[in-house]
């Protein structure tokens, strides 16, 4: 059997997401306002889909593995941004509770 | 190959050992979806809760220890790299390799447990655990307290993982001995590694919310 990924490939990953955690750490102590949160979770999703997808091989299985991953990230997605969009808006009208 | 590995190699249900394989990895990430959707329920009630209270959340993520956080998150890291080295070694055929590659992931996977559990520790001394012992010198110690709920929650249900994690690796290490492992057949270790991975990623977003947010003044 041939294996998926190479260990090279392997360490590579693995020293990269080292060095964002790093990253994540530094950047944490520079005072960026509301961008430091924004800055946080995004490169906690490019450490997500490096070992979504080198470490647990997504990028090489099939479409089916493949569209039930991406179905799972997307449902996800509208839970958090649908009901962000609730809290942020309230309060907008000048109207009491909407 | 000797004869009683041979009929692991393909189940009589499936047309090809590539079916077979790709089966239990689905069943393995449809699982892990479902995960995903238990722990986003706790993300998004935080991520309300930090937009209602954005300084009581920061003011919590400043009692939290960074050094211990970010040494944790590097240690699981490194239980992750271990992890697909064994699966490596798996589609290898080296039964030794894979031996050694998940003892090693179990035995990383205990730091974190422990780094974790002196972490709590310190929480309970320095009276965060939340509860009639909490306190805090903010100017809202409930919502500091609400934040330490969700802190505790999440990294706790996260720990639970961990165990369950490590039962499975335990599993795992006894059917490679057994000999169950082949490079024909590693389904066994294949949906083990997508499970510890998906631990991980879990922990890498707990890191960034928890520990992040309370670091610069």
């Amino acid at each position: 059997m041939t294996p998926t990924v190479s260990r090279k490939s392997y360490a590579l990953t693995w020293l990269g997401l080292l060095g964002l955690t790093l990253l994540t750490t530094l950047l944490g102590f520079i005072d960026m306002g509301p961008f430091n949160m924004m800055a946080a979770v995004g490169i906690a999703a490019v450490k997500a889909a490096l070992i979504a997808g080198i470490f647990m091989h997504a990028l090489f299985e099939g479409k089916l593995v493949r569209v039930v991953i991406a179905a799972g990230v997307m449902w996800f997605l509208i839970f958090v941004i649908w009901t962000a969009g609730d809290y942020i808006t309230r309060g907008w009208l000048p109207f009491p509770g909407k | 190959m000797s004869p009683e590995i041979a009929p692991l190699a393909l189940h009589e249900q499936f047309a090809n050992p590539e079916q077979q394989r790709e089966t239990a990895s689905l069943g393995m990430w449809i699982f892990i979806v479902s995960e995903m959707m238990l722990f986003g329920g706790l993300f998004v009630a935080y991520t309300v809760y930090r937009m209602y209270y954005p300084q009581a959340f920061t003011e919590g993520s400043a009692d939290m220890d960074i050094v211990l956080g970010s040494v944790n998150t590097a240690v699981l890291i490194c239980s992750s790299f271990t992890m697909a080295l064994a699966v490596h070694s798996a589609q290898m055929g080296s039964r030794k390799l894979v031996n050694i590659f998940l003892l090693a992931t179990m035995a990383i996977g205990c730091v974190f447990l422990v780094i974790k559990f002196t972490e709590y520790y310190k929480h309970y001394l320095d009276h965060k655990a939340p509860g009639v012992w909490f306190d805090s010198a903010a100017a809202n110690p409930g919502k500091v307290e609400l934040f330490f709920v969700f802190y505790f929650i999440m990294t706790m249900l996260h720990a639970l993982h961990m165990f369950v994690g490590l039962g499975l690796l335990t599993f795992t290490l006894l059917r490679n001995l057994a000999g169950k492992i082949t490079a024909e057949y590693y389904n066994t270790i294949e949906v083990t590694g997508l499970y510890w991975h998906f631990i991980d990623i879990i922990w890498v977003f707990l890191y960034a919310i928890f520990y992040i947010p309370g670091l610069h003044p």
